[in-house]
């Protein structure tokens, strides 16, 4: 069974399995729309520790520089280096082969506060999705 | 505000911002992919937000060219002139297309930052007798740009297809009174028309219906815009042009007459010879290409080889037909006379400061565009 995605309003995914501390972070198929033309993605280095809500990657669009902030305080355990060669993966698979980086959180009850596909989908509809950025 | 076009830019899928109070579509499907289309096929750009000014009068050609650097008299009817209004200091005002028509009238195409700004510039400066009619606010601008542009003009104004580079032309369709020319700001050959909303409405939607439908036109935002603009090498009034810079400054040669009479801002940017007056503290403006993995944008600091700032990006982007990360920026002229001559430079983006070296603009050629002297 694949781990269920927590979502951010500001658009990033974070999936852990039950019971486990490390999962995979990227960005919604919303939010790869909104950036699309993906030219570079500025990946976090391994070890590095990041607080909840910090600046995890950049993603230079053709069009602007997004910033990707960290669903939940950790470190980063793994990065997804196939982007540095295509990119583009993050906007033809943005929950798969377009994941960023993989961080083991300190505290997963933060991960509590997160929305789940239902409540990200409604937070969409609701208007949630007129991005800050871009 | 929204623009005559916007209910038609919905329907079509347009991402829509503000830009200077205008609600325009930036994107449709992806700006590269639009840019894209522009270089190989053709685009369809709405151009409304540009503002339009007729201005007729019996001395109406001489009263114009008293307001612009370039020389409207040497120009044949019929045919579009690029100039900049200057201040009395050789800043710049805007810059501007004007159309001549015959001895009695010359229209203008100014930038939708400055309408307002330009129309009581320009009222303010006509004698009696000259007499300006706005037609910016609700009319409508398109630009259709592309080598296919022809193929896709052809099928719906075929009488508009001989007309040569830069022509301009007065068209009566469906009623309703264009101003037509064979110009762009994209570097491709191509049209650009404006006229009264309702008939401009109809013949935007039926230009991108019949291109659509031929597979030779995408409809394309300010984005691509932005970037084919910049590919070209075409300065953009605000980040290029503003009222510190003189032409010269910007690099802007080709847009002053130096063998003209009188007009504003003559004294402050020519000596009596006519050699372009360089003033103390201005900035030069250079080309540069990204050497590693960035996008600058506008305003990221330009370094020196010892990580002093010598200057700033005035527009910047990332091109797959120049090859990558790249722009415009003002600079220190002497960081310039070194950065042109091979020694390299630093652009900071997002903290980091990448090598960049000099590159000479336009930074794409083909179209009508030609590789740049050095």
């Amino acid at each position: 069974m694949s781990p269920s995605r927590r979502y951010t309003k500001t658009h990033e995914w974070i999936a852990i399995e039950e019971g486990r501390m490390e999962g995979a972070v990227g960005i919604t198929d919303f939010a790869q729309k909104e950036v699309t033309d993906v030219v570079f993605v500025e990946l976090p280095k391994m070890g590095k520790k990041i607080p909840r809500g910090g600046e995890i990657a950049i993603i230079e669009s053709v069009k602007a520089a997004f910033s990707i902030y960290a669903p939940a305080g950790g470190e980063v355990v793994a990065v997804n280096h196939s982007l540095d060669g295509d990119p583009g993966l993050l906007n033809r698979d943005p929950y798969g082969h377009g994941w960023i980086c993989q961080i083991r959180v300190n505290d997963p009850s933060e991960l509590e506060s997160l929305m789940d596909d239902k409540t990200y989908e409604a937070f969409l509809a609701d208007g949630g999705g007129v991005p800050g950025h871009g | 505000m929204n623009l005559p076009l916007h209910p038609l830019h919905l329907k079509e899928g347009g991402h829509v911002v503000d830009f200077h109070g205008f609600a325009l579509p930036v994107r449709f499907s992806s700006i590269l992919e639009e840019s894209a289309a522009v270089r190989e096929r053709s685009g369809l750009f709405d151009i409304s937000h540009m503002g339009h000014f007729e201005i007729r009068g019996s001395d109406v050609v001489q009263a114009v060219n008293r307001l612009i650097s370039s020389d409207l008299e040497r120009v044949p009817s019929n045919k579009a002139l690029y100039g900049h209004i200057l201040t009395e200091e050789g800043g710049v005002v805007d810059d501007i297309m004007a159309y001549r028509f015959g001895e009695e009238r010359v229209d203008l195409i100014v930038n939708a930052s400055n309408r307002d700004i330009d129309r009581k510039w320009i009222e303010d400066r006509l004698p009696s007798g000259v007499r300006l009619a706005d037609h910016s606010d609700g009319h409508v601008g398109m630009a259709l740009q592309g080598p296919m542009s022809p193929r896709v003009i052809g099928k719906i104004l075929p009488s508009l297809v001989d007309m040569g580079r830069r022509e301009a032309r007065t068209l009566s369709w469906k009623g309703g009174q264009f101003l037509v020319s064979r110009t762009g700001y994209t570097g491709e050959d191509g049209w650009e028309l404006f006229g009264p909303s309702s008939e401009g409405f109809t013949l935007y939607s039926e230009i991108l219906e019949s291109g659509k439908a031929a597979g030779i036109l995408l409809p394309a935002g300010l984005g691509a815009r932005d970037l084919l603009r910049l590919e070209a090498g075409y300065p953009l009034y605000g980040q290029e042009l503003t009222l510190d810079v003189t032409p010269f400054d910007a690099r802007l040669d080709f847009a002053v007459s130096r063998s003209k009479g009188a007009f504003v801002g003559k004294e402050a940017i020519l000596d009596a010879s006519g050699k372009p007056i360089r003033h103390e503290g201005h900035p030069a403006l250079t080309g540069f290409f990204v050497e590693g993995r960035g996008i600058p944008r506008t305003d990221c600091p330009i370094e020196n080889g010892s990580g002093a700032v010598v200057g700033k990006v005035t527009s910047g982007g990332y091109s797959p037909r120049v090859g990558g990360g790249f722009g415009l920026g003002f600079v220190d002229p002497a960081f310039d006379r070194e950065f042109r001559s091979g020694v390299s430079g630093k652009v900071r983006i997002h903290g980091q400061a990448l090598p960049i070296s000099f590159r000479p603009w336009p930074f794409v050629t083909g179209g009508i565009l030609r590789a740049a002297s050095v």
